[in-house]
């Protein structure tokens, strides 16, 4: 039996096809370039560029060059190997910043994340109409740039002028907002505020895209809504938990805004709060005459640690599947 | 405004503008100028170039309503000058964060050709290499900056020339002291003295500003003597905790101790919410806060009731110590430094233009009349003549050393410390000798110890 079909007459020989396939695939190659290169620019101006910068930045240090009392009037770049990343991994305010994000974040992520599931939740019960309005008011603080709403929220911790301390006052709770005890969680408060309708959009979709069958296949087994919801809709947006407890982690780790507004009417918090105002303080010169070097260590050095924690939370996870 | 005077909201919006700043300065924003190319001539031939130079010129002045704003200080100029073009850019943001703009904008070659600096910054843009020397250029002007044209000097070269000064005076609520039985205190101790008897009547004379320390009281300490950064050999001597330092701490230790004085963030909402509800009656301040003050007060009962006095004698006579001001300085890059000396020069000595700004200016030419919101709210004193008095009684041996910037944090913190009681004031000053010591030597600076 031949194994070979032969082509229906009329139709294009082997040869051309693959010859109008060719031309087919290249054009199709050279659009698909061209949606792409956007992305490829700016992914290499804005990301990639940057990024190399710093690495070869955290390898030099600014020191004095001429000589005398102000070294001459000329600073250069020097080589100095890793001697930034052994400052930075020695300093011990850098790893006091680290605590505190730490610590934070081991507070903070688990009540937002807790938070956005169960209002994803409701959102999506039956029992919830106008859904729309609902999610667009969870996730309008998300639209306040976060500076601003850090500001907005230092208002509400100054005690000489916040209508939450007077109202705590007046039902007899003296409470300080701006107490060393108290800023993380005020400023885990601003996190939470901002972001839970963020996280909400990422379970609300998670649990829209679920086959409706599942329930009417539960509900005619007997189950009640709130089995639906535990033992069905829970499970099946692990993924999205997930997608959202490692954004939070990178997010939080690079904790910035919040303490940087609040620094500015508590001196105490000091420039090195947060990792990442070290970073950004020290490339302002104001904790070390270093400048750029050290600063890109710090950026890097803090780079590694997200990337690290991030690893071994997807691996965690994996494995308790 | 110096350092930092723009106010909480500026500040933070410059926080949120510094991705912004980031990118603008990767792709050559701020004002363009020519790559610098070698002049090929000899100085005189560019000393009397054919075609109009361009010289840009950036600064973070209040530029307000009602000021005489910079950008038309500029329009006048080159009107006047065709051969001379001048533009002039203003920067929203904080100080540290208008430093490092120029700092890239320089290694980019597309840097500015004049900047404000605060003169605690000038040795620090001169040891980065950013600041250049321009003494053959300025010493033609020096008469028009008496006494302050030391100010922009750094060693041997000088950057630039000085605009505005900031010697701490002492303001204080004349009403409420003649209420009070007070009398305006001329020394240290009489100071204490006024500040308990106040304090009884539940109302504070001065108060302590944990967030202002690092120019404020080093301000105060040179007030008392001291000169903390002293070349000798070639090599710096740190004496941060001197004998003027050690004084001024005894001072606001008693005061602290004795809970004679407020305790207030300067740049906080409480501080100005305690001077409109009569909590805070006086305060030390640089000159720079006359307009700031009457600012946070306006519309109150305070209007007219407040007035100026000298700073009181903290130890060493009729002495006061600098709190900020800043001068314009010529860059790295810039292509006709005698050209933008010529208009640093004439900008600078535009008294009512700069007055209008808020300045205390620092040129010798004249005196700026007091401008009528100022003096209504200080009850009609002439407060610009008082300012000017102290700028005359400036110490002349405190100066600031390279890198000053990176001991305000440790300072910060101790006077925090010490305002609520867990640490002392002349802890702030071991702090900023230790960091002082620290600085010089990771940035490679000969340092005597």
């Amino acid at each position: 039996m031949a194994t070979q079909q032969l082509p229906p007459s009329g139709a294009k020989t082997p040869a051309k096809l693959v010859a109008t396939r060719g031309r087919a695939e290249a054009k199709e190659a050279r659009s698909g370039r061209l949606f792409v290169a956007p992305f490829l620019i700016m992914f290499t101006v804005v990301f990639l560029i940057p990024m190399i910068v710093a690495i070869r930045q955290s390898f030099f240090t600014k020191k004095a060059a001429g000589g005398g009392l102000f070294g001459g009037g000329e600073a250069v770049d020097v080589f100095v190997g890793l001697e930034n990343y052994a400052a930075v991994v020695t300093d011990t305010r850098f790893w006091a910043g680290i605590g505190r994000v730490v610590g934070y974040a081991a507070f903070q992520i688990p009540v937002m994340i807790l938070m956005a599931l169960a209002l994803a939740l409701v959102l999506d019960s039956f029992l919830t109409r106008h859904v729309t309005i609902y999610r667009l008011g969870f996730f309008l603080p998300y639209a306040v740039p976060g500076i601003v709403a850090a500001m907005v929220w230092m208002y509400m911790y100054t005690p000489e002028i916040s209508p939450i301390v007077k109202g705590l006052s007046a039902l007899g709770l003296d409470v300080n907002f701006m107490g060393e005890n108290m800023i993380l969680l005020s400023m885990a408060n601003m996190t939470t505020w901002t972001f839970t309708g963020y996280n909400m959009l990422i379970f609300l979709a998670a649990l829209q895209a679920i086959p409706h069958d599942l329930y009417e296949a539960a509900r005619l087994d007997g189950a009640t809504g709130f089995q639906v919801t535990t033992k069905i809709k829970v499970p099946m947006v692990r993924g999205a938990a997930l997608l959202t407890v490692l954004l939070s982690i990178i997010g939080t780790i690079q904790l910035f805004n919040e303490p940087t507004v609040m620094a500015t009417v508590n001196p105490w918090m000091g420039n090195d709060y947060t990792p990442m105002m070290m970073a950004y303080n020290t490339m302002l010169g104001q904790i070390s005459p270093g400048g750029d070097g050290p600063a890109s260590a710090i950026s890097i050095v803090m780079a590694l640690i997200a990337g690290g924690l991030a690893v071994v939370y997807a691996l965690l996870q994996r494995k308790k599947d | 405004m110096r350092h930092n005077k723009a106010g909480l909201l500026t500040r933070s919006i410059g926080l949120a503008a510094v991705g912004v700043l980031a990118l603008s300065a990767c792709s050559g924003g701020g004002t363009p100028e020519k790559a610098p190319e070698k002049e090929t001539g000899t100085p005189t031939e560019s000393a009397a170039p054919q075609e109009p130079v361009n010289i840009s010129y950036m600064h973070r002045l209040p530029d307000g309503d009602g000021m005489t704003k910079i950008s038309e200080l500029a329009d006048q100029w080159n009107k006047e000058n065709p051969n001379i073009q001048v533009t002039a850019t203003k920067f929203d943001g904080a100080s540290a964060e208008m430093l490092k703009k120029l700092e890239t904008d320089i290694n980019a070659n597309v840097g500015t050709c004049l900047a404000q600096l605060g003169y605690a910054e000038v040795p620090e843009m001169f040891a980065k290499g950013l600041a250049v020397d321009v003494s053959e250029f300025a010493d033609q002007y020096k008469s028009n900056f008496e006494g302050t044209s030391e100010l922009m000097r750094v060693g041997d070269a000088v950057v630039g020339l000085p605009q505005d000064t900031g010697p701490l005076v002492y303001y204080y609520n004349k009403a409420e002291f003649e209420a009070l039985g007070l009398t305006v205190p001329t020394t240290t101790d009489e100071f204490i003295e006024q500040a308990k008897k106040s304090a009884e009547a539940g109302k504070y004379i001065v108060a302590f500003q944990p967030d202002e320390v690092p120019n404020w009281l080093s301000g105060q300490a040179a007030a008392a003597g001291s000169s903390w950064y002293n070349p000798v050999n070639d090599e710096w001597v740190v004496t941060v905790t001197d004998e003027g330092s050690e004084r001024a701490a005894a001072f606001w230790q008693e005061l602290l101790d004795s809970k004679a004085t407020a305790v207030h963030e300067r740049w906080g909402e409480s501080f100005g919410k305690a001077l409109n509800d009569g909590e805070v009656i006086g305060t030390i301040g640089a000159a720079w806060e006359a307009p700031l003050l009457a600012d946070n007060m306006a519309g109150t009962a305070n209007e007219g009731q407040w007035a100026v006095a000298q700073l009181p004698d903290f130890g060493a006579g009729a002495l006061t110590g600098p709190d900020g001001g800043s001068g314009v300085a010529v860059l790295k890059g810039c292509e006709f430094p005698e050209q933008a000396m010529e208009f640093n020069n004439w900008l600078n000595t535009q008294v009512d233009a700069l007055a209008t700004q808020g300045l205390v200016v620092a040129t010798s030419v004249g005196v700026p009349s007091t401008p009528e919101a100022i003096s209504a709210f200080y009850g009609g004193q002439d407060v610009l003549a008082e300012l000017g008095e102290a700028n005359k009684r400036l110490s002349p041996n405190f100066s600031y050393m390279p890198y000053f910037s990176t001991i305000h944090d440790p300072m910060k913190k101790a006077a925090s410390a010490a305002a609520d009681g867990t640490g002392k004031v002349a802890e702030i000053f071991t702090a900023a000798q230790e960091q002082s010591i620290k600085s010089l030597k990771d940035a490679g600076l000969p340092v005597a110890e």
